[in-house]
């Protein structure tokens, strides 16, 4: 079977988080910020993934799993966080989260 | 894992323990009082646990933590400051709805957080501890109802999301680079093979995400707002065991990895350490709210704490180790004192809510103004001594321009600290603004303590001294 160099994996790891990042400064909708920090954080665990296979260590597999734990964690969270200020205004518009200066 | 090793991480299991043992009885509708006194009793267990726990020090369980006199001493220091927190958060929270439960489970889960930081020695654990004390905050900042801490929240969660995953990919290119994730390992490997582009790479984007978790300059930007918005106790629980966990542990990754002595990260930190001084002094001048102001002065205390950091050796883990307990004791009686005066349904913050408190409340001034005091570093106070071994270790290291930046910027502080003592003790004018509220006993004697300890800490270092010598030769 062919094999795929790591580097690859971790080139294609650095351009989705770069498409996260992107997504996270250009939105303004709450739910696609959530939404583009998860993928920061995928490109993140397949980084670790490809990183794992490089040393053949299975680390870089339980990293992952760790990410993907703490990922559900912090989007279940922040769901709640945010639906509670959507209750409250009616707007996912992170602009709007005034009240606060800069 | 043998007994020994659980016997090692005792403090850690006490908590898990408690946290789970609070939830199976937040069934059964306990009154705030309970919930708050079986998380001080919780966090006082945890911290006699660790007599037992440093009979089986020094000793790695497994590779992911190292339990020594270092991961002990701070481990005792974020208990401490957890319990001054929870008997704040009693007074505060006394009155809100319902029994509460959650705010204390979720202040006993973030605490543990913290202490996985201190005792981490690797890659996963660093992650682990800073994603368990991260995602508690959210609910700790978002625990009061209102609209400004559901805001805070938000905007701290989503920075903070973003910082992790810049951590966790730094930690990735670290780990392709180098093959392991263990701090004592990654520093053998970086001395035998020097640093290549992908490990400066991910040493930058972690330095990214501690320095937001610390709030540096320049990742301080939410900073304010969050302190500001967040229920004041909390905002000492942020300013105090989320900033000095991460403290504790970027201060073990350095010396361990010995990584400061890349030519570019310490440049890059030494660039931090000014901004975040500078940043910090001058913006805090400006500002009206209390909360604001302390938030801005935490912000400058990273940056003294990151000269030692620089300076490195024993000399400069015993500064940063004393500077960071004097520092706590310091933000957390300020913030303190805010919450003892804020309560259910008002947050005491503007300025000029204190004129004239003196004439109404002498103690309670006065131990806010020690406090002040110590965090602008007068002779006395903790926060002398602690800034005296800084800039002694600073000089020793011969970092002139660092300590000359370091001595600027006391001066500056000095300003806005001594204007709110000027605020508290000056004459109030207009009508009174009605009695205050009776204090809180819990937090009353929690400030008293912090006090004391302040000016114990301030004239009798030898006892903290030594246990910080102990803590160094863990693995200097």
């Amino acid at each position: 079977m062919a094999t795929v160099p790591a580097e690859y994996a971790l080139a294609l790891a650095a351009v989705l988080f770069a498409l996260g990042l992107t997504g996270v400064l250009v939105r303004r909708n709450m739910i696609y910020v959530l939404m583009s920090i998860e993928v920061m954080l995928n490109a993140a665990g397949l980084a670790f993934i490809a990183a794992g296979y490089r040393w053949a260590e299975p680390d870089g597999q339980v990293m992952f799993v760790f990410i993907l734990t703490l990922a559900a964690a912090e989007v279940s969270v922040a769901l709640a966080v945010i639906f509670r200020f959507f209750h409250r205004t009616g707007t996912l518009d992170l602009d709007k989260v005034g009240s606060l200066k800069g | 894992m043998s007994a020994t090793d659980l016997v090692a991480i005792l403090p850690m299991l006490v908590l898990t323990m408690a946290a789970v043992a609070a939830t199976v009885l937040a069934a059964f509708r306990t009154s705030h009082a309970f919930n708050a006194a079986l998380a001080v009793s919780a966090f006082a267990l945890a911290l006699f646990s660790l007599v037992p726990a440093s009979n089986a020090a020094p000793r790695a369980v497994t590779a992911l933590i190292s339990v020594d006199a270092y991961s002990l001493l701070f481990t005792g220091l974020l208990l401490g400051a957890a319990i001054a927190v929870t008997l704040f958060s009693y007074g505060y929270n006394e009155g809100r709805e319902g029994g509460l439960a959650e705010f204390y489970i979720v202040l006993l889960i973030a605490t543990l957080g913290a202490i996985v930081l201190a005792v981490s020695a690797h890659v996963a654990t660093f992650f682990l501890g800073l994603e368990i004390l991260g995602v508690s905050l959210y609910v700790l900042i978002a625990s009061d109802l209102g609209e400004r801490a559901n805001e805070a929240s938000i905007k701290y969660l989503i920075l903070a999301g973003i910082a992790s995953s810049f951590l966790v990919f730094g930690m990735a290119l670290v780990y392709t680079e180098l093959g392991t994730m263990e701090f004592s390992e990654m520093a053998r490997r970086t001395g035998e093979s020097g640093a290549g582009p992908l490990l400066l790479a991910g040493l930058a984007m972690i330095t990214v995400a501690a320095g937001f978790k610390l709030a540096a300059a320049p990742f301080h930007m939410w900073a304010p707002d969050v302190y500001e918005g967040a229920p004041a106790p909390v905002g000492a629980f942020l300013a105090a065991v989320s900033k000095g966990a991460v403290a504790a542990l970027l201060l073990r990754f350095f010396l361990q990895t010995g990584s400061l002595a890349l030519h570019p990260l310490f440049i890059v930190f030494g660039a931090v350490a000014v901004a975040s001084m500078f940043t910090g002094n001058i913006l805090a001048l400006f500002q009206t709210s209390i909360k604001r102001t302390l938030a801005y002065s935490s912000i400058a205390h990273v940056g003294y704490l990151l000269i030692a950091f620089l300076a490195g050796g024993r000399a400069g883990m015993v500064a940063a180790g004393y500077y960071l307990a004097a520092y706590f004791v310091s933000i957390i009686g300020a913030f303190g004192a805010v919450t003892l005066l804020s309560g259910k349904d008002r947050e005491l913050d503007l300025l000029d809510d204190y004129r004239g408190l003196a004439w109404q409340r002498p103690w309670l001034a006065g131990a806010f103004a020690a406090m002040l005091l110590s965090l602008a570093g007068m002779p006395l106070t903790a926060g002398f001594l602690g800034k005296f071994f800084v800039a002694a270790a600073g000089v020793r290291e011969a970092l002139w321009f660092f300590v000359i930046a370091f001595a600027i910027n006391s001066a500056i502080a000095v300003y806005y600290y001594l204007r709110i003592i000027t605020v508290l003790f000056s004459p109030s004018y207009g009508e009174a603004p009605g009695p205050l509220p009776r204090l809180p006993l819990a937090g009353t004697v929690a400030l008293g303590a912090l006090t004391l300890l302040l000016v114990f800490l301030g004239v009798y270092p030898g006892p903290l001294l030594a246990l910080l010598e102990e803590a160094a030769s863990a693995f200097l």
